[in-house]
């Protein structure tokens, strides 16, 4: 095939499946978070799993891909579900915490309002929860959609141990096209993928955000209000389907809450006879020392992560002030970022491979860049996008009054009024940097492997060596810890936070 | 006291109780409420938080009381509620927020539309029909929320508080459009049951005002109005009504 059709297809599949993931993970993220609001069983059940889920990098989720889909579909079709439900994994989480926290927050007369008036679940589901979550859902669609290239080449060559999968896809192109030398194709392939990120960003995510969250970012509206009429009507049509079949069905209410309850009891009691299963055949002696090789590597992950986040802070606070200054540089560093969030991981290694492969601490200053490109646009992205148009009008007022300027208005207003985002963007960035773990410390150029050590080049390790337990094991320890480290120095320093800069409402 | 009703009973309430726990503790909020309700217009007063509101929630099904009945005569037992809160969906328009309740019940969305209109210009909102909840003022929203429970064509309409968020100018204005309602006819409405912490607000619309008790809330009278409308708040007989609930809310 010449490479122009190669790269036209890749590109053309890339973007289909990542609608397809995306469009997936809009929905799962509507259904679970509104139920998890709803309904205080099912909270209780999927809040400390999904806390897990969202942590595990996507490594972790290798195994499960292949034993959930290849096993069981004709090959092709499983190796492309997959890799749908690999970048699903990297799109979904903050997607359901957004639905779950706007409709938690939904004002309670609404409850009465739906039981006064006889609302169904149908009618329920799509004329209250998915309207009142459609900020949320887009707000994160920007950050998600970024998350999601960044991990595309990890979706589109999935390896463990001796079994490699490929899609066609540019992820899988560019990485191809670099290994067997053909320079033309590897930037022609990066140059088309940075095309279709910024024609996403300014044709849809960007009017999104402008129109419905009262943003200011550089797009183009002509192409989006087609796509919102299609979505709008289309999504209509559904909650029409909804209200008529919810109708019919409602004769054998009873017996199909029963039998969906009854489901739901005997896929957790599979999943969970599975675990322990798993668990059984690893045995002890085998599983200690590969969670003591977590342990230790842990620490060193950790000690980089932690500088990574104060870099990226100042980092972004100066930006921040920069385009508080400008409005036409903040319109163009936005745009800037959103392009190079997307930018996929493993691409930074070929394209700084001169560095990288040279100079003895190369492969530390590419990690570095990794890193940064995994978490900083959190924090980039929260303090720029939501945290600067909370800046209070009066404060401003005030401080041009009195004359407040240069470093004490950065320091007594400027940055206290960016904290509550500030700690937001903190929270995802340090999240964001976890997961980069995995395509910063450890990758495969060429014939060489560069391997600088920590809990991401161990999961690597662990799934060229095709041990599907321990990077499972591992994966799941790993991120047990976040969720402690979260649950006690974060959430701690959240309350402060809210507590003293949260406003007066 | 009265405790008999006006023409055929709508509405029985026997021996109604309901508590609440709160951090272990128990609290009777309803203790034993019993009284029929006829084609009529009672207002259910009482002090703050006093257990007023839940009544009413518990006559809407919004609530399940821990004890005692609610009886509905009529075979049609359609219940209209106006929240204290216009709670109107922003995503939708006047329109839309009146008719989805009909949709949702089984009709069309044509058809719902088309009662909707009807009812929207019965309220005065009829060239409103396109505008967003947040582009009306407070008295318009609560506009809306009636129409949305009349829409509905209930024998029984429910409200709590209904004026007590909105400015007194904009209140008083509200207070007689839906006197006006009730005394025209116009609407499927038999009984209107109104939860209100005013008592001038109390003398001045209903045949009827059932005065609750501080927690738990039981019936400390029921004071019959049998002043001609419109109600002129300065007359003698509207003055001694309003001493004689005082006298019944202080005993």
């Amino acid at each position: 095939m010449p490479l122009y059709t190669m790269l036209l297809a890749a590109a053309t599949a890339s973007l289909f499946r990542m609608l397809a993931a995306y469009v997936l993970s809009v929905l799962t993220a509507l259904l679970i978070g509104s139920a998890m609001a709803k309904n205080k069983t099912v909270e209780s059940i999927l809040l400390p799993i999904l806390d897990i889920l969202q942590s595990i990098p996507i490594l972790g989720f290798f195994p499960a891909a292949l034993i959930l889909f290849v096993t069981y579909f004709p090959e092709r079709i499983g190796v492309e579900l997959a890799s749908i439900f690999l970048i699903w994994t990297s799109l979904v989480w903050n997607m359901i915490f957004g639905v779950y926290s706007s409709v938690k927050s939904l004002d309670p007369s609404y409850n009465d309002l739906v039981k006064a008036y006889n609302f169904g679940h149908a009618a329920r589901f799509f004329f209250i929860y998915a309207p009142v979550s459609r900020r949320s859902l887009i707000a994160n669609s920007l950050v998600s959609w970024a998350g999601g290239w960044f991990f595309l080449t990890s979706a589109e060559v999935v390896s463990l141990g001796s079994s490699e999968y490929r899609v066609t896809g540019l992820g899988s192109f560019i990485i191809e096209q670099f290994n067997s030398g053909n320079l033309l194709g590897f930037y022609l392939g990066v140059a088309l993928l940075l095309l279709i990120i910024t024609l996403t960003y300014f044709l849809i995510w960007n009017p999104a955000a402008s129109k419905n969250l009262g943003l200011n970012l550089p797009s183009f509206t002509a192409v989006y209000d087609k796509i919102h009429d299609i979505v709008a009507a289309t999504w209509g049509e559904l909650g029409e389907l909804s209200l008529v079949v919810e109708k019919r069905l409602k004769k054998f209410e009873k017996i199909l809450g029963f039998l969906i309850r009854l489901s739901i009891l005997v896929a957790l009691v599979i999943f969970a006879l599975n675990i322990i299963a798993g668990l059984g055949s690893i045995g002890l002696p085998n599983f200690l020392p590969k969670m003591l090789a977590v342990l230790y590597e842990i620490p060193i992950t950790l000690s980089r992560i932690v500088f990574i986040l104060l870099l990226s802070l100042s980092l972004s606070l100066l930006v921040a002030f920069i385009s508080y200054r400008s409005v036409l540089l903040g319109g163009a560093l936005s745009i800037i970022g959103e392009i190079l969030a997307s930018i996929p991981a493993i691409i930074w290694w070929p394209l700084l491979a001169a560095i990288a492969l040279r100079y003895s601490y190369g492969a530390y200053i590419v990690s570095l860049i990794v890193f940064l490109q995994g978490s900083f646009w959190y924090l980039y992205f929260n303090i720029i996008v939501y945290g600067l148009s909370s800046i209070r009008k009066d404060l401003e007022e005030l401080s041009s009054v009195y004359k407040i300027r240069g470093v004490p208005f950065i320091r007594y207003v400027f940055v206290p009024s960016l904290l509550p985002s500030i700690a937001n963007g903190a929270l995802s960035a340090w999240g964001g940097a976890w997961n980069a773990s995995v395509v910063a410390e450890y990758v495969v150029v060429g014939d060489h492997s560069i391997d600088i050590g920590g809990i991401g080049a161990l999961l690597n390790r662990l799934a060229i060596q095709g041990d599907a337990e321990g990077l499972v094991v591992s994966a799941l320890l790993l991120s047990s810890v976040i969720v402690l480290i979260n649950k006690t120095l974060w959430s701690r320093f959240f309350k402060y936070i809210e507590g003293k800069y949260g406003g007066e409402d | 006291m009265s405790g008999i009703s006006r023409g055929k009973v709508i509405l029985s309430l026997r021996n109604i109780t309901k508590s609440f726990t709160e951090d272990s503790k128990t609290l009777k909020v309803i203790d034993g409420i019993s009284v029929d309700i006829g084609e009529e217009f009672v207002a259910i007063l009482g002090p703050s938080g006093c257990g007023k509101t839940t009544l009413l929630r518990i006559i809407a099904g919004l609530e399940k009381p821990d004890g005692g009945e609610i009886i509905f005569t009529s075979k049609d037992a359609r219940i209209g509620f106006v929240f204290q809160f216009p709670t109107l969906l922003p995503w939708m328009s006047v329109l839309e927020n009146v008719a989805l309740p009909l949709r949702v019940n089984g009709l069309s969305w044509q058809e719902a539309k088309e009662r909707a209109r009807k009812y929207l210009s019965l309220v005065g909102l009829a060239s409103f029909e396109d505008f967003y909840p947040r582009e009306l003022s407070g008295g318009m929203r609560q506009r809306v929320n009636l129409a949305r429970a009349l829409a509905i064509e209930p024998v029984l309409l429910l409200m709590d508080e209904p004026f007590s968020a909105l400015d007194p100018l904009t209140a008083e204005s509200l207070r007689s459009e839906v006197l006006d309602l009730w005394l025209w006819g116009v609407t499927s409405v038999r009984t209107i049951l109104m939860v209100t912490h005013s008592v001038d607000e109390a003398i001045l619309m209903a045949d009827r005002v059932i005065v609750l008790t501080a927690r738990p809330a039981k019936i400390a009278g029921i004071v019959d109005i049998n002043l001609p409308r419109p109600r002129d708040r300065r007359s003698a007989d509207f003055q001694a009504l309003e001493d004689k609930v005082y006298e019944l809310i202080s005993s």
